[in-house]
């Protein structure tokens, strides 16, 4: 049996899922299988997976009708015989040390549960964009992960496999198998399974360094989903409350301003300076805590806020190409 | 009968709960004294302790970094004594949430059981946590779940006709989720069915607040005979955040009550395979255990057979270990521990 199982979930991703599939098989750590959990896609997403099986015999298809990226993932998981298993979306990469860097770290940290890295943004075209997460590493407190998420995106993470175990859990009406992401989410089923990891077991998560994920993002439509992406968010809240009344009662305006002021970095790149200001403003009146924890980023959200409300995307357009200029 | 060793343990709470009461038990029980004389000793926390006359010395002391000292001058003083730790506090849950860095505490009790030749774990999930931790040695780790005289549990009988009253028994604070299951039996519509508190604690003005506006849901303080507040009920419920041991599940048993509990900790051994287990505290989810649990009415389940025995036994077997006297003790079963 593999010692590392990654698991994909592909819905209608046949365009992006090939350069995913490549990724994983020119991982440098060798012993491992591939779970393509083929999420009733309507596309050709069977084909490139059976495509890519034939040219690496370590890959393995699951078809099943859709249950979203959370239903997959747990099929995946179910289907999955490693004694580590990642997650990489069919629209993401992974660089090809990241497998070997987690298994290594999983190995001499046997306290860790979860192993995670930072990534790297990519554009629908697959080039590097220049924006990263760079999540701290160490001491990741419970607060940290739901203030901040350094976990980060879904194809960040490598679990133990006994870890997973430990959050698994059968809903009265499931008769398959079980679950470890809640697939009741259709949105923030990271966030949502990362925190709960964190307010039911002890083991330690903790990342490793570099930019070991491609992530892709996707520029349309972004602003729009806002209230969509608030509203997961709050649920998520409303259902892990009762874990620790406690805990919420001390962070929780705290994390949902952060929360409030990623979605205007988002509503700023998207060029919506007036959604932007809005969410910044709401994210104020909920809690200073950004502005005291993360003075620089919060302050500099605030003022492109302001800037992209009245000159449109002009300023951070011009921003980015003098960044991007710099960095070349 | 003077010849039998002195088996001393320490403790630092005495408030009202399960640790005085297993103790009790193990000052008491009539088995455990066929092979030493037990008995209980009361120090100040986190307060220097002097150096004590015994054969074998039991702390059921809480750790932390300020007890460290104590602890380390406690080895230092009974440098040819077995020493044994009881964990009555620490597990998974517990760790999980109220300890933001990990690791130091992990460090803090690793260092701690160190000091001791054997650590009992008072539940299997809670032996089965400090091996998977790296806490203590294979070797080290015993585990011998809790239990008082349940012969008062047993006799009481089982509870007849429809199940409608609804037990919560325990300290009112964070610890026992019982504002999680306020809430569910709230959303219960059911008339004839209610809701008892049987304790007092921090949280009880914020209990009652939950529970204000619906007469099926009662307060009725501290119960300083356990048995009558389990004899006043059909169901409990222990819908616990963290729980070492557990221990109103095991007397809950023994009086034939069935029981909803959270799917974590020593709950998963103290509440038996017949009880139902909630995974989370989502409000919903509490809500349909507690209603398939009335809803099983009250047919009695198994009363917890034997396990004050298999206390005094693995009990005895750890004193026999620890003593090492080279003859077997007596109703010693055969190194079940």
């Amino acid at each position: 049996m593999p010692y590392a199982s990654i698991v994909v979930p592909a819905f209608n991703a046949a365009e992006t899922l090939a350069e995913t599939l490549v990724s994983l098989s020119a991982q440098t750590f060798r012993d491992l299988e591939i779970v393509v959990v083929d999420d009733g896609s309507t596309d050709a997403t069977s084909r490139v997976a059976e495509q890519q099986a034939r040219t690496d015999g370590r890959i393995r298809v699951v078809r099943q009708h859709n249950r979203g990226l959370a239903g997959a993932r747990n099929s995946g998981i179910a289907a999955a015989t490693g004694e580590i298993v990642g997650f990489c979306d069919a629209d993401d990469r992974w660089l090809p040390e990241k497998l070997d860097t987690h298994v290594r770290h999983l190995e001499r940290s046997p306290q860790v549960g979860i192993s995670y890295s930072g990534s790297a943004m990519i554009d629908a075209d697959g080039h590097r964009m220049g924006h990263a997460q760079r999540p701290r590493l160490h001491d990741v407190t419970t607060a940290l992960v739901f203030k901040r998420n350094p976990i980060g995106n879904g194809s960040a993470p490598v679990f133990r496999r006994e870890a997973l175990a430990s959050i698994a859990w059968r809903p009265h009406f499931e008769t398959r198998r079980d679950w470890v992401f809640d697939e009741t989410f259709r949105q923030s089923e990271d966030i949502e399974c990362w925190l709960r990891f964190c307010l039911s077991t002890d083991w330690i998560v903790e990342g490793v360094p570099g930019l070991l994920t491609e992530y892709r993002v996707n520029a349309g439509g972004l602003s729009a989903r806002t209230e969509a992406q608030l509203a997961a968010w709050e649920r998520v809240v409303d259902k892990l409350r009762p874990r620790d009344p406690a805990f919420f009662a001390r962070h929780e305006a705290a994390a949902r301003a952060y929360q409030l002021r990623y979605l205007a970095r988002r509503a700023i790149s998207s060029g919506d300076g007036v959604t932007a200001c809005e969410l910044i403003d709401r994210a104020m009146a909920e809690s200073r805590t950004p502005l005291h924890e993360e003075p620089f980023r919060t302050l500099s959200t605030i003022a492109a806020a302001r800037l992209s409300s009245r000159f449109g995307d002009g300023p951070m357009r011009l921003a980015t190409a003098v960044l991007s200029a710099v960095r070349q | 009968m003077t010849d039998r060793p002195l088996v001393l343990h320490l403790v630092d709470d005495t408030t009202a709960g399960g640790v005085t009461r297993v103790l009790d038990f193990i000052r008491t029980n009539p088995d455990m004294a066929a092979t030493a004389r037990h008995e209980v000793q009361v120090v100040a926390r986190n307060r220097s302790i002097p150096a004590l006359s015994a054969d074998m010395i039991v702390s059921h002391l809480s750790i932390s970094w300020r007890s460290l000292p104590v602890l380390i001058a406690l080895r230092a003083r009974h440098a040819g004594l077995p020493l044994v730790h009881v964990e009555h506090s620490y597990t998974e849950t517990f760790t999980a949430l109220n300890v933001p860095f990990k690791v130091r505490f992990f460090t803090l009790l690793r260092n701690a059981y160190a000091l001791f030749d054997r650590v009992v774990a008072v539940s299997e999930e809670q032996g089965a946590w400090m091996r998977r931790r790296g806490l203590v040695s294979r070797e080290a780790l015993q585990v011998i779940r809790s239990a008082v005289d349940l012969g008062r549990f047993r006799a009481l009988p089982a509870p007849a006709g429809p199940a409608l009253r609804i037990g919560a028994i325990g300290r009112l604070n964070r610890q026992k989720g019982f504002d999680v299951l306020i809430e569910a039996f709230r959303e219960l519509t059911s008339p004839e069915i209610s809701l008892h508190f049987h304790g007092t604690g921090s949280e009880e003005q914020a209990l009652r607040a939950l529970a204000k506006g619906d007469p099926r849901i009662q307060f009725h303080g501290h119960s300083a005979v356990p048995e009558e507040a389990l004899a006043s009920v059909d169901v409990i419920a222990m819908p616990s955040r963290w729980e070492a041991f557990g221990l109103v599940a095991l007397e809950a048993r023994a009086a034939g009550r069935r029981l909803v509990v959270s799917d974590l900790d020593g709950l998963k051994d103290s509440a038996g395979i017949e009880a139902q287990f909630v995974t989370g505290h989502g409000v919903q989810d509490w809500r349909l255990a507690l209603k398939a649990a009335l809803d099983a009415g009250t047919a009695a389940p198994a009363r917890a057979p034997g396990a004050e025995q298999e206390f005094a036994d693995r009990w005895n077997h750890l004193v026999q270990l620890c003593l090492d006297r080279g003859e077997p003790l007596t109703r010693v079963a055969g190194g079940r521990a």
